[in-house]
């Protein structure tokens, strides 16, 4: 596999890496030929449409699945999560679609959900209530959140103050690799923004990020380095540098399928393929197998 | 997963280690009184069996599972079906239609003989005949009195619950009772019913009834003992089965009531308690004669011709007063749960 | 765990609000109204209600020893209701509750008789049996990943026959022998069992061990990490996997802690009526669901409380034996009996909906 991955600036073994990981369930390949690498304070935007292979993706690095090709390396040894709380105590946080929040459960329960704060000796250790409010309060206001009532349901919390929410837990709680599967999708034009903020102070306290999303521009604003996946494998892995944002959605939006569809339909009257991508355009496929194709 | 094995050995010897611990404690801790050591042999009545040839007979009752009463009436089915090379098949369903169903079946599987109960006749009306058509001859046992002939049963063994219920009546009049609560544990049942109406019927004082959650004793209790604060001028608690017996005992004692406990049917218990002068007496069907002499009734048939009653009346098995004048001879019987 | 905080950030974050600036939007409700809203609050008014309402209808609930026996019949469902109100709160049923009960009684009684064993040997070896029964209903559940509804449904229907087919093998009746002339029999009755007075009223002991349990659920439910695992892994099962709540062990042993229940009412039951009636506990399940789901706990779980159960076995014990003290007619029996529960749900929700409208 050619590796398209420049070198960070930085100089860091990555946090996370794959290395042609895959995932069969069954008869079914969801993943394969999977390279992928997470530098501590640098965004990796992995996109892709539905059905790519993104869900499977991140379930692998949070420890939910298991991989059943290649290697899944964390600070350079080869690992096998076999729960999520095997994942999180190596330092990586997922904040997850449907959020992992308990909706019925109160922000600050939510908050320290699996990683309790008690007092007390066995066997009347209890939690310690006053220290967790006061905390989830504090790094809710540190993320920008003002939250007139800790009680409160998290369910009854707008959608882009829930991301916040999860995205600062996993922030407080040392995470050093944050993987957000889609945060944005839900949301309207302003709460993206925030979280978008969010995803770059993060960041900036030097944790790795991994930006899952099928919104290039999205994308395009925080990304460091850029994975397209299709059909369960990585169509183009690419910096900042080597790949603009035209191109990214072109590539996201079928753009090397529909050049090579190009030549055919050239040759039907009345159909304009002067707008559509050249194939100088766009760089070229990691994999270059035409099995990969349709 | 990676399960280290070496860790299984060790897992396994500690865990034989605590079974073996446990095994020893539990053999160290006897009772030094009471427990099976302690029943009397008391052998079982046996008699040779009969060399007629081998005859299959349905019983089917309308009995709720677990029910003491006519788990008698089944060990006396079973006695007489041992005595005469019986293949006894048992039966039962409370639902009058799932019972008709039951009777269906024995038909089906051509059994030579079916005894039945006759709860709610109407609902197996049908399946008699059925029966009858088929050559089967149907005994009748234990409710069905008024019945039996306009149904075509060739005889009737016991007495309908009502007639218990009006002999129980006229015994609290005897005893001089004014107000009598009856104590139905299983508010719908059939038999129930008829049993507190007999009562009804006969007793010259005031008879009131009292719903209980028979699948929960704690609740029997309570309840009754609500039932006695309410109305201070119960003098006699009736119980519908022998185990709600003592527990109404119980209920008199926490309400600080003066009131008697008088029962329908018996058990070893009751007995112990007849003596003990805490039930003052108990209605004895005589459930085991029913179900033995229903079971013995088919094989005269078969063999002999013979059906008891020629048809025209019944064959009557009790009710017998079981009180502290007669107990004592009863309660080696009942020691064996017979009676 | 906490990570190396690296170089200033390069985007600048905005500073920190000031202190206690508030969201603004939400007007903070009278404290009145914010304690009607809570689940617990709302039964407590709906049983305030039934006991007067049994105060006016019938004069003998005026007596103490009346309260003393409605208070008893509240404990024994109450005691199991904690539990199920428990298990509820995680997310699942068990519908072989009631039956189980039984099964602990049988288990103790045959065992100490047949072996002529001291009771206390039976007791324990109920004990065993009945959380091992609570653990192979967990572990089914978990394994198969069905409904608990179908799982315990499966195992409700094998108690209920393994108690009637064991109980008529071993003993060759439908009752078990009475065991009350046995070594520790008197000592366990103590336990279990017993009562003792209190301004000239005789009250049950399990009056007090339910109010004990009540207290120890609730602190367990809302002051430790495991009641924080309770409403996780019934409020969302996957949510509480993916932070690493042990769902797992977190249900099986919900499921254990309803057989530790099965197994000190099938004592009391026990030590109380000295033979145990083979065909007994079947329906009583859903009482105990009845007086968890009365007392505010959601049945599709995450949602409720330790203390609203207790108020929900009270009101039940309170209306069955109220209809009684009222002298109504007892064929209507039933039907009351669901009018009044409904009523008091009712009321319930009225004042729950009403709290938190305002």
């Amino acid at each position: 596999m050619t590796d398209k991955t420049t070198s960070t600036p930085g100089g860091d073994r990555p946090l996370v890496e794959l290395r042609a990981a895959g995932k069969s369930y069954g008869n079914i390949r969801a993943l394969h030929g999977v390279d992928l690498t997470v530098h501590p304070g640098k965004v990796t935007c992995v996109l892709g449409d539905n059905g790519a292979g993104k869900s499977t993706l991140i379930k692998i690095i949070s420890g939910l699945h298991q991989h059943t090709e290649g290697e899944f390396l964390v600070d350079g040894e080869p690992v096998r999560f076999s729960t999520p709380r095997e994942a999180l105590d190596r330092g990586i946080a997922t904040v997850y679609q449907d959020l992992a929040v308990v909706p019925l459960m109160p922000v600050w329960r939510n908050f320290f959900l699996g990683s309790e704060m008690t007092k007390g000796p066995w066997p009347v250790r209890r939690l310690d209530i006053d220290r967790m409010k006061r905390t989830a309060d504090e790094e809710l206001r540190n993320m920008g959140i003002v939250l007139d009532d800790l009680e409160q349901p998290i369910g009854t919390l707008s959608g882009g103050q829930r991301q916040c929410v999860a995205i600062a837990r996993a922030v407080y709680f040392g995470a050093r690799v944050l993987i957000l599967d889609e945060p944005t999708a839900a949301l309207g034009v302003k709460q993206s923004g925030v979280v978008l903020k969010y995803i770059a102070m993060a960041r900036d306290r030097g944790l790795g990020v991994i930006f899952i999303t099928h919104n290039p521009h999205h994308a395009y604003m925080v990304g460091d380095h850029f994975s397209v996946l299709r059909l369960g494998t990585m169509e183009l892995t690419a910096s900042r540098s080597e790949v603009g944002l035209e191109e990214l959605t072109n590539h996201m939006a079928g753009g090397a399928e529909l050049t090579a569809l190009k030549h055919e339909l050239a040759q039907v009257r009345g159909v304009d393929t002067e707008e559509l991508p050249g194939e100088g355009d766009l760089p070229a496929p990691v994999a270059a197998t035409p099995e990969g194709k349709s | 997963m990676d399960r280290s094995s070496h860790i299984r050995p060790r897992r396994i010897a500690s865990f034989v280690a605590v079974a073996a611990a446990a095994a020893l404690t539990l053999a160290g801790c006897s009772s030094g009184s009471g427990g099976k050591k302690s029943e009397e042999g008391g052998a079982d009545a046996s008699a040779g069996k009969a060399s007629t040839p081998r005859m299959k007979v349905a019983l089917v009752t309308h009995q709720a599972p677990g029910d003491t009463f006519w788990d008698i009436v089944r060990k006396g089915a079973e006695a007489a079906a041992a005595k005469d090379n019986v293949d006894l098949v048992y039966s039962a369903d409370p639902n009058a239609g799932s019972q008709a169903t039951l009777v269906q079946n024995a038909i089906d599987q051509k059994v030579d003989g079916i005894a039945v109960t006759l709860a709610k006749p109407d609902a197996l009306k049908a399946v008699i005949a059925k029966a009858n058509a088929a050559g089967i001859p149907v005994v009748g046992l234990n409710s069905g009195l008024t019945d039996w002939k306009e149904l075509d049963l060739l005889e009737f063994f016991g007495q309908d619950e009502s007639v218990a219920g009006e002999a129980f009546g006229k015994k609290l009049n005897e005893v001089g009772a004014s107000n009598a609560v009856c104590v139905i544990h299983e508010q719908g049942n059939v038999g129930l019913t008829q049993r507190c109406d007999g009562v009804k019927k006969t007793f010259e004082g005031k008879t009131q009834i009292l719903n209980v959650n028979g699948t929960d004793m704690p609740s029997v209790k309570s309840t009754i003992t609500a039932k006695l604060k309410q109305d201070s001028a119960i003098d006699y608690v009736v119980t519908l089965g022998a185990p709600f017996a003592p527990t109404a005992v119980q209920s008199v004692g926490d309400a600080g009531s003066k009131a008697k406990v008088a029962t329908f049917d018996l058990n070893k218990d009751l007995t112990k308690a007849i003596q003990a002068g805490d039930i003052q007496f108990a209605v004895d069907q005589q459930p085991y004669l029913q179900g033995y002499l229903a079971v013995d009734g088919l094989w005269l048939y078969k063999n002999n011709g013979n059906y008891s009653g020629g048809g025209e009346q019944p064959v009557l098995t009790g009710p017998a007063f079981v009180d502290k004048s007669n107990v004592d001879a009863v309660s080696q019987y009942a020691a064996k749960g017979t009676r | 765990m906490s990570m190396a905080r690296q170089a200033e950030p390069a985007v600048d974050t905005p500073p920190a609000p000031g202190p206690k600036q508030t969201d603004g939007r939400t007007v903070r409700r009278s404290p009145v109204l914010r304690l009607l809203a809570r689940p617990e609050v709302g039964v407590f008014l709906g049983a305030v209600a039934v006991v007067v309402f049994f105060l006016f209808a019938a004069p003998p609930v005026r007596d103490a020893g009346s309260m003393a026996n409605i208070l008893y019949q509240s404990s024994v469902i109450g005691i199991m209701a904690l539990p199920v109100a428990l298990l509820m709160i995680g997310g699942e049923f068990d519908l072989s509750a009631g039956v189980a009960v039984v099964t602990s009684a049988l288990t103790a009684s045959m065992l100490s008789y047949q072996l002529t064993m001291n009771v206390w040997m039976g007791v324990i070896v109920a004990l065993a049996v009945s959380l091992g029964i609570g653990a192979f209903n967990g572990w089914m559940l978990v394994r198969t990943g069905l409904p608990s509804f179908l799982v315990t449904l499966g195992t409700f229907l094998i108690l209920q026959g393994v108690n009637l087919a064991v109980t008529k093998l071993v003993t060759g009746n439908v009752a078990t022998d009475d065991i009350s002339d046995m070594d520790g029999f008197e000592q366990a009755k103590s336990l279990f069992a017993s009562s003792f007075e209190v301004g000239g009223v005789q009250v049950k002991i399990t009056v007090v061990w339910w109010l004990v349990f009540a207290a120890l659920a609730t602190w367990v439910l809302l002051r430790t990490k495991y009641g924080n695992w309770i409403f996780a892994v019934g409020g969302n099962k996957d949510s509480a996997r993916a932070v690493g709540v042990p769902v797992t062990f977190t249900k099986i042993s919900l499921f254990m802690l309803v057989g530790f229940g099965a197994w000190f009412v099938g004592m009391h039951n026990l030590f109380s009526f000295n033979t145990v009636q083979s065909g007994e506990g079947v329906g009583q399940e859903l009482i105990y669901i009845a007086a968890a789901v009365i007392g505010g706990c959601l049945l599709t779980g995450g949602y409720g409380s330790a203390i609203g159960p207790v108020f929900g076995a009270f009101m039940f014990g309170m209306v069955q034996q109220g209809i009684v003290y009222a002298g109504w007619n007892p064929d209507w029996f039933k039907a009351f009996l669901g009018v009044m529960l409904l009523g008091a749900v009712l009321i319930n929700l009225w004042v729950q909906r009403t709290a938190t409208r305002r």
